[in-house]
């Protein structure tokens, strides 16, 4: 096998296992919105602001699964390890 | 280095995370490999010019009661954002910041629609996200010198303990790359999903790309422009030491 084609299905497989990271935000962004809609089942006049609320804490559990995903997107179009054959 | 990982992925239509236009009656200047622009540079002057023109049309002949239609809408607008910033910022931040959020909305939720217009979404470009969320992190150091000092600001390391210095830097820095990532992520996950599925239906792909550029150009980009403004927001209104 080649250094190249090696390197390449290395990157492939990494890129999905980085996507892996896509569970973490899955399962908090659930329970997040899980939360609120009970809260708003309790207090339906601050379902305004409690979705506001609700937004940014989904936002924040994000992130982790965007880094992955950059992760991800850096081995499939900008591979760094190619460059260093 | 490019062509090989294009090549990875066969006849992909998305080339990577950056696309530029030829510009040949430069070449003479700037060389035949620097001869050229950013498509979303482009693609946000064409913004910019659907912007300008719509507000100034909204924005003439007003009346100290409205009598038209256009201003009841330029009304609606305004006060949007305006109450928008003071229930996330407050009522001294209201005047200030509701122009610059107003501003920062409507580019980032009409750039995301661009992509309905085949045209290049300029927040798949991590250049673009990056500038908008350093803007962010300068509107956050202004505000923490206005309002605690230079000093103040300095001791804003060491809290609450001096152990924390390396953290706090830490979290200042990481805050904007965050909030760029998350913008540039989603928008380029679309894209990137969107020429997926239509290079693996090739000549089938009727009413499925439509759905999912449904979901991620209109949706999910009018929910992550609004978290972006939130968040510019919230940081702001969090980096406020006066209370």
């Amino acid at each position: 096998m080649d250094n190249l084609g090696f390197v390449m299905g290395a990157s492939a497989i990494g890129a999905g296992l980085a996507m892996i990271a896509g569970l973490g935000p899955g399962i908090g962004e659930g329970y997040c919105g899980g939360k609120a809609v009970e809260a708003i089942g309790r207090q339906p006049e601050a379902s305004g602001s409690i979705t506001r609320q609700m937004i940014i804490g989904d936002a924040l559990a994000e992130t982790t699964g965007i880094y992955s995903l950059v992760v991800a997107l850096l081995l499939m179009y900008a591979n760094p390890f190619i460059g260093r054959l | 280095m490019l062509t090989e990982t294009t090549l990875m992925a066969g006849e992909f239509t998305v080339e990577g995370p950056l696309r530029s236009i030829p510009l040949p009656f430069l070449e003479g200047i700037l060389g035949e490999e620097n001869a050229c622009i950013a498509e979303s540079v482009v693609t946000q002057w064409v913004v910019m010019v659907i912007l300008g023109v719509v507000f100034f049309i909204l924005g003439r002949n007003l009346k100290l009661k409205p009598e038209t239609k256009r201003q009841a809408a330029a009304e609606w607008i305004v006060s949007f954002f305006v109450g928008n910033v003071e229930t996330s910022m407050g009522t001294y931040y209201k005047k200030r910041y509701a122009p610059y959020i107003g501003a920062l909305f409507c580019f980032c939720i009409l750039s995301c629609l661009m992509g309905l217009f085949g045209l290049r979404n300029p927040t798949a470009d991590v250049s673009v996200t990056g500038t908008w969320a350093l803007i962010t992190f300068v509107l956050v150091l202004w505000t923490k010198i206005r309002t605690g000092g230079f000093k103040g600001y300095l001791h804003s390391f060491i809290e609450p303990l001096p152990f924390m210095l390396p953290f706090n830097i830490i979290g200042d820095f990481a805050n904007p790359i965050s909030q760029a990532m998350r913008l540039f992520g989603n928008n380029l996950s679309g894209m990137v999903i969107g020429g997926l599925v239509y290079f693996a239906l090739g000549s089938f792909a009727i009413a499925v790309p439509a759905v999912l550029s449904l979901y991620f150009d209109l949706f999910s980009a009018v929910i992550q422009s609004y978290i972006f403004c939130t968040l510019t927001m919230s940081y702001v209104a969090m980096a406020d030491m006066s209370e």
